[in-house]
């Protein structure tokens, strides 16, 4: 860290711990999305190819598990986590630093639907997380918990129909289904076109990787964060979101 | 063997009679080539009702008997015993593959783990792998140790020497520690230690495969005084602020985590990866100082560390697959490649610690400084060892493991040769003897994080932010 010369004003947007919960739920997604769809779409070629990799459509399913596991740890910690934020560092649910959405978002959209045909000069200001970062989060974390809770029905079928009819069983299965397509289009498609494939930041935003981001950045793509930030910058020395590297 | 066998399985007079073509009620049914010469599919219900009919034929008739050494046994399989029973659904030649034939007599009885797998070490400890599986799983009481193949199987006789017809397929509740007294009990001839011991804890990885649970009280206590260890060292670590602030544990924590993180994802990652293997592992540093303390160190250090990369392997292997020979060979301890690797590093450390104690208290060179804390630290370890050693060759002696067998416990069969001589009924003294290596290792991983033990903490840790943070050599500590 030390000889790595900083050219421009260093920010920390990912904490560590966001970073790693990205990372892992990076592989933990894509993990399933490859055995779910061997699974599930069987009879074709790469599906073939792939259980055949794998020895056999039990160990694609105990992988699926597997990742199912790790993946959904992270929505746990993620919790946990939140909790942290709220209880012992009195963090914010709302405002200009949140994921939470709010009327701005919509606001945000139209306008930006203006600035995309050419009705306005300018983007619209927008806060840390822009409609389509708290679009992408929210799919994703409602996702693995309905993704989950099916997922679980299948996994422990004879536990569920203790208490619940069997057709439910079915309607798991349906939902899961589905779910997953739509997941694996929202996540693949949408997030990385979204995220990694925008002009600005062409071929791959890499600040959930690296955690950082320079204030230019920020300035221009977050005005509403860098109004915040840039008020309190002496004073937000606990906020996760804000810890400032020296440049050195 | 095969008359043995024939009882245990008791088809063949059935099959017999339905050959003479007089079946139990006398009705002159004369069988067909078709009845016995066909091949259903057992895996399908339609396949395992005919087959399962077939058997039944002769096997649910009360009549169904065989004459053994001029006593009466039966071989009527009875409904009920099926009705309650996870194989109620399944052919009876699944599991009896040798019978369907000429003659109906079986040479290798019921298998069961064409289906299921072994069990690990949570379930039940690794010397259960010379029962057989219905000695605990099947509802009999009287069990047996057959000498020709040193196995635990169900016995063909009871205490009277009357036979018994083992037709009952009911299964017994072995989670039950009841049931665990059918040889688990004193005077029992299988070699089985007296009570019912817990399986290896989770604490116990260090030196032996071991189950995922914490098990027994002791092992919990140890298991959170080292993690309050590991906590006051942390906590320790994280003391003092970084710009003079009032709280600063978040601030620290974000800080050094970031720095990890930045370790990892960058080029230093090969700095720690060289460090970890030249400094860590091999220990590079102390054998500049001094040879002689590096063989002493090593001696100790890589066969524990070998042993733990042993049991972590098997914890693998059979995770990944149970039945597979690899992780087969690796927990069983009377396998000879097992055997003699676990006893030749116990005796690593053994020596290691030994000519620490002669470093120490003997010779005395200038530059070694005796603490108290160096001294409970190689009692610890001296103590573990040796009581490992004892109670191997406890169980070597309780179990009557063949000599051709043991013989590859290199350490523990002779000293089982010298505790021969001692008039012990080593069935009752194992279970002390297992219970004061097992408290030994609990108080050594307890006292981890405390004694002078605590170098294995702080040590690489120290090594690995010298070389990272670019610390010169003539500042290091």
């Amino acid at each position: 860290m030390a000889e790595r010369p900083y050219r421009q004003n260093i920010k920390i947007r990912f904490s560590v711990l966001h970073r790693f919960l990205h990372l892992v739920v990076m592989i933990g997604f894509t993990g399933l999305a490859v055995t779910g769809l061997s699974l599930g779409f069987s009879s074709t070629a790469p599906a073939r190819a792939f259980i055949w990799l794998v020895g056999g459509s039990a160990n694609a399913g105990w992988l699926h598990r597997f990742f199912a596991v790790i993946t959904y740890s992270c929505v746990v910690v993620h919790a946990f986590w939140f909790l942290y934020y709220k209880m012992v560092l009195s963090g914010k649910l709302t405002g200009p630093l949140s994921i939470a959405p709010s009327v701005k978002d919509l606001k945000d959209f139209i306008q930006n639907l203006g600035y995309f045909l050419g009705r306005r000069e300018e983007p619209p200001r927008f806060d840390k997380f822009t409609y389509m970062e708290k679009l992408d989060y929210w799919a994703l974390f409602i996702g693995m918990n309905t993704m989950g809770i099916t997922g679980l029905v299948l996994w422990f079928p004879e536990f569920f129909t203790r208490f619940l009819p069997g057709f439910f069983v079915n309607i798991a299965q349906v939902l899961h289904f589905f779910e997953a397509i739509l997941a694996v289009a929202v996540k693949f498609f949408i997030h990385i076109g979204l995220a990694h494939f925008r002009p600005a930041v062409y071929p791959a935003d890499t600040s959930i990787f690296t955690g950082r981001t320079s204030q230019e950045k920020i300035m221009v793509d977050h005005p509403g964060e860098w109004s915040v930030i840039s008020e309190s910058d002496d004073s937000s020395g606990e906020r996760a979101s804000s810890v400032s590297v020296r440049a050195s | 063997m095969g008359i043995a066998a024939a009882i245990v399985f008791l088809f063949f007079a059935a099959a017999g009679s339905l050959m003479a073509g007089q079946d139990a009620a006398g009705e002159t049914e004369k069988p067909v080539c078709l009845d016995c010469h066909r091949q259903p599919n057992i895996n399908t219900n339609e396949g395992v009702q005919s087959s399962k009919a077939f058997c039944n034929d002769c096997h649910a008739k009360p009549d169904c008997r065989r004459t053994v050494d001029g006593k009466d046994v039966p071989l009527q399989v009875s409904a009920e015993t099926f009705n309650d029973n996870p194989h109620q659904y399944v052919a009876c030649i699944h599991c009896h593959t040798d019978v369907a034939r000429s003659p109906h007599r079986t040479a290798i009885g019921g298998q069961c783990r064409d289906c299921h797998t072994v069990h690990g070490e949570g379930t039940a400890h690794a010397p259960h792998l010379r029962i057989d599986c219905q000695a605990c799983h099947f509802k009999h009481k009287f069990v047996r140790l057959d000498e020709t193949d040193n196995r635990v199987k169900l016995a063909l006789m009871n205490t009277d020497q009357q036979p018994i017809g083992l037709v009952d397929h009911g299964l017994d509740d072995a989670g039950n520690e009841q049931s665990c007294r059918r040889c688990h009990q004193p005077h029992n001839t299988v070699g089985a230690p007296v009570s019912v011991l817990p399986a290896k804890s989770l604490l116990c990885v260090v030196c032996h495969p071991s189950s995922l649970g914490v098990g027994h009280p002791i092992f919990w206590v140890a298991l959170i005084t080292f993690l309050g260890g590991i906590f006051l060292m942390v906590r320790f670590w994280f003391i003092g602020s970084v710009q003079g602030e009032e709280k600063s544990l978040h601030r620290k924590i974000s800080l050094s985590s970031d720095a990890v993180w930045q370790t990892i994802f960058s080029k230093k990652v090969l700095t720690v990866l060289r460090v970890v293997v030249l400094d860590i592992i091999l220990q590079r540093r102390i054998l500049k100082n001094s040879v002689q303390r590096w063989s002493l160190h090593s001696l100790i250090f890589l066969a524990i560390l070998i042993r733990f990369a042993l049991s972590l392997l098997t914890g693998l292997m059979f995770s990944i697959d149970p039945d597979g020979r690899l992780a087969l060979v690796l927990i069983d301890k009377n396998n000879p490649v097992t055997a003699f690797t676990y006893d030749f590093l116990g005796l690593c450390i053994f020596l290691g610690v030994l000519w620490a104690v002669i470093q120490r208290l003997v010779v005395k060179p200038a530059h070694v400084k005796t603490e108290i804390e160096d001294n409970i630290t190689l009692g610890i370890l001296g103590l573990l060892v040796i009581l490992g050693f004892i109670a191997e060759a406890a169980r070597i002696l309780m179990t009557q493991l063949p000599a051709e067998v043991a013989v590859y416990a290199f350490v523990g069969y002779p000293l089982s040769e010298v505790l021969a001589f001692m008039p012990v009924d080593w069935r009752s003294a194992y279970p002390y003897l297992w219970y004061a290596h097992a408290i030994m290792g609990a108080v050594f991983v307890a006292y981890l994080p405390f004694g002078k033990l605590k170098h294995i903490f702080n040590v690489p840790l120290t090594h690995v932010l010298e070389e990272v943070s670019g610390i010169k050599k003539e500042q290091r500590i």
